[in-house]
């Protein structure tokens, strides 16, 4: 029996995130060939048209839109509630969330209202025979793998970022078709959103989708040599990251710091530049696919897991690989 | 303030990790189970909040099996809870987190609260579901992950900040509510020997397993574990050897592309 997917679309701004791109390719996979399984994409909020059309060109069967201005901010009652709701009405067998913050907080919430049994951080799956899915995630901060196994007959299942190609485009679109006005019944009440405050400083990419990730330590000797990482950001298109000792100097904000007490991040390269590789740094980046580890101590622990050590100067290393990088991306 | 925390025992961060015998789970022999990570910075937040509202307590809960989980809420006990509560874990029986909520959302239905504090996940198994589901049980909402949250005692509401995808969030909200911490922005406390010592005389209120099945129905896990494998062994990075920047340069930028094939 093939699954029916039902996958959430998270949007910044006018354009779906770019981890909702990669789970939409992932339903597909779930779903098997048009015709076997059917994959529906949801949207909700305002002004969806832009995403929609996106979505529809990524090989899924179709798009419904919730156009409701309550939608425009994230309360989890009020999402899982409509999400489970339209799964309810389109008899799905799994509900896909991307995996950002929102999915992630997402997945119980649906799992208790669907009746469902929910499995997060999901890193790689195969549908299996009988309908069964099986499915593998980093657990213990990457130092281990567990394989899942789900006979439900129906699971809400969250994805982990930066781990699944995204989506070629397919033609024709699918129809995208608008939802009539959902009717949920009574839901606690969230509070009021009061501000935002953008995390980064307008360089690059955000730090959870970033496919590389450029990232200084203590080995930079000051705030203002970050500078060199900026340039090498920029060669690669890569969002900047900075070790526990960085931002508890105040070289950089909190919300540049990878590891245990920050951000987990898992892009395709993953450039250490001055870092030595704390055990608090290194369980939130060693499930990067490549580590490239830049730093003058060769006995540093940040060479024991990387993939490609360059023991030398960062202040000459650096530079020059950030002019070979614009060499040869031609930039 | 009514304040509850969730938490749960789970090895010690130093613990070196094996699969079992069958190669389905985790090896828990000779394994040292702490109260740690999310969980500890969870009990901090809980504490401090109660610091700034006089007349508030905190009651600590944690399902799991004996004796681990009995002894983690004596940790949390003597670090400052004011009572506990074991939602007990039959023997035998391997709970998926869809289980643990539904049975730590039963043991939470019995005290009203202002706020329910927990860690956005757990250190060990990492699903993250468990305070949501809580939420969605109780019919409260929740925030998550979020990196601050103080009490405004002029106004009666929480101030807390969520990250999102290129920020953080500021949300002003009410209780009942169920907060889904990032670990330590806190900086938690250690406790105090004759706190662990009375913590070790308080008497901690159990629910059986059974009261939990009558309460939510019986526990039917729609997920299996089929193996626990940990990854291949780094064996230590390829060095580069050059003799100028650039030559070191050219080298990582050649095996990037061609060997590594992650070069944008």
């Amino acid at each position: 029996m093939s699954a029916d997917v039902l996958v959430v679309i998270e949007r910044r701004g006018a354009a779906p995130v770019r981890a909702a791109l990669e789970a939409t390719g992932v339903a597909r996979r779930l779903a098997g060939p048009s015709g076997a399984g059917r994959v529906t994409a949801v949207l909700l909020g305002t002004a969806l048209e832009a995403s929609a059309g996106t979505i529809a060109g990524l090989g899924v069967d179709r798009v419904i839109t919730v156009s409701d201005p309550r939608f425009d901010t994230f309360q989890t009652a009020l999402w899982a509630a409509a999400v489970a709701a339209i799964a309810r009405e389109l008899s799905s067998s799994v509900i896909l969330l991307a995996g950002t913050n929102n999915g992630r907080q997402l997945a119980g919430r649906i799992a208790i209202r669907w009746d469902a049994a929910a499995v997060t951080g999901i890193a790689d799956l195969s549908p299996g025979a009988a309908g069964e899915i099986t499915v593998t995630r980093p657990v213990f901060s990457g130092r281990a793998f567990q394989e899942v196994r789900i006979g439900a007959p129906r699971v809400v299942l969250g994805l982990r970022p930066n781990a699944f190609p995204i989506p070629e485009a397919s033609s024709p679109p699918a129809p995208i078709a608008e939802h009539a006005p959902l009717e949920l019944g009574p839901l606690p009440s969230g509070g009021a959103v009061t501000g935002f405050e953008s995390a980064q400083s307008g360089i690059g990419p955000d730090l959870s989708d970033a496919t590389v990730i450029v990232s200084g330590g203590r080995g930079l000797k000051g705030p203002e040599n970050f500078r060199l990482l900026e340039e090498l950001a920029l060669s690669l298109g890569a969002a900047i990251g900075a070790s526990r000792a960085v931002t508890d100097s105040g070289w950089r904000p909190a919300s540049f710091q990878i590891g245990q007490t920050g951000k987990s991040v898992s892009p395709q390269l993953y450039i250490a530049v001055g870092i030595s590789g704390a055990i608090q740094h290194l369980v939130g980046m060693i499930s990067s696919r490549t580590i490239v580890a830049i730093n003058s101590d060769p006995s540093a622990p940040i060479f024991k897991v990387a993939d490609y050590g360059i023991a030398g100067d960062l202040f000459q290393i650096v530079p020059a690989l950030t002019a070979e990088i614009r060499r040869v991306r031609g930039s | 303030m009514e304040l509850l925390v969730l938490i749960k025992p789970v090895p010690d961060p130093d613990t070196r990790l094996r699969p079992n015998a069958a190669g389905t789970a985790l090896d828990t022999d000779g394994v040292k189970w702490v109260l740690t990570g999310y969980d500890e910075s969870a009990v901090e937040q809980a504490l401090l909040l109660k610091e700034s509202a006089p007349g508030s307590r905190v009651r600590a809960i944690a399902f799991g099996p004996a004796p681990r989980t009995e002894e983690i809420l004596r940790s949390a006990l003597a670090l400052g809870c004011d009572t506990a509560t074991w939602v007990e874990q039959p023997s035998g029986l391997v709970p998926d987190p869809m289980l643990s909520a539904n049975a730590l959302s039963w043991a939470c239905q019995k005290t009203p609260f202002d706020l329910l504090v927990v860690g956005k996940q757990a250190l060990d198994d990492e699903a993250g579901v468990v305070g949501p589901a809580v939420a969605e049980r109780l019919g409260v909402a929740d925030y998550g992950p979020v990196v601050d949250l103080r009490w405004d005692p002029a106004a009666g509401k929480f101030n807390l900040a969520r990250a999102v995808e290129g920020g953080l969030e500021r949300i002003t909200a009410s209780g009942p509510m169920v907060v889904c911490l990032q670990q330590a922005w806190n900086d938690p406390r250690t406790a105090k020997l004759q706190n662990v010592l009375k913590a070790r005389r308080t008497t901690i209120d159990k629910v059986s397993w059974a009261e939990v099945q009558a309460g939510v129905g019986p526990a039917v896990p729609g997920t299996r574990l089929t193996s626990f494998r940990l990854p291949p062994p780094r064996t230590g990075a390829k060095m580069i050897a050059f003799k100028t920047p650039e030559e070191a340069a050219q080298q990582l930028v050649r095996l990037l592309r061609e060997e590594a094939k992650t070069l944008p």
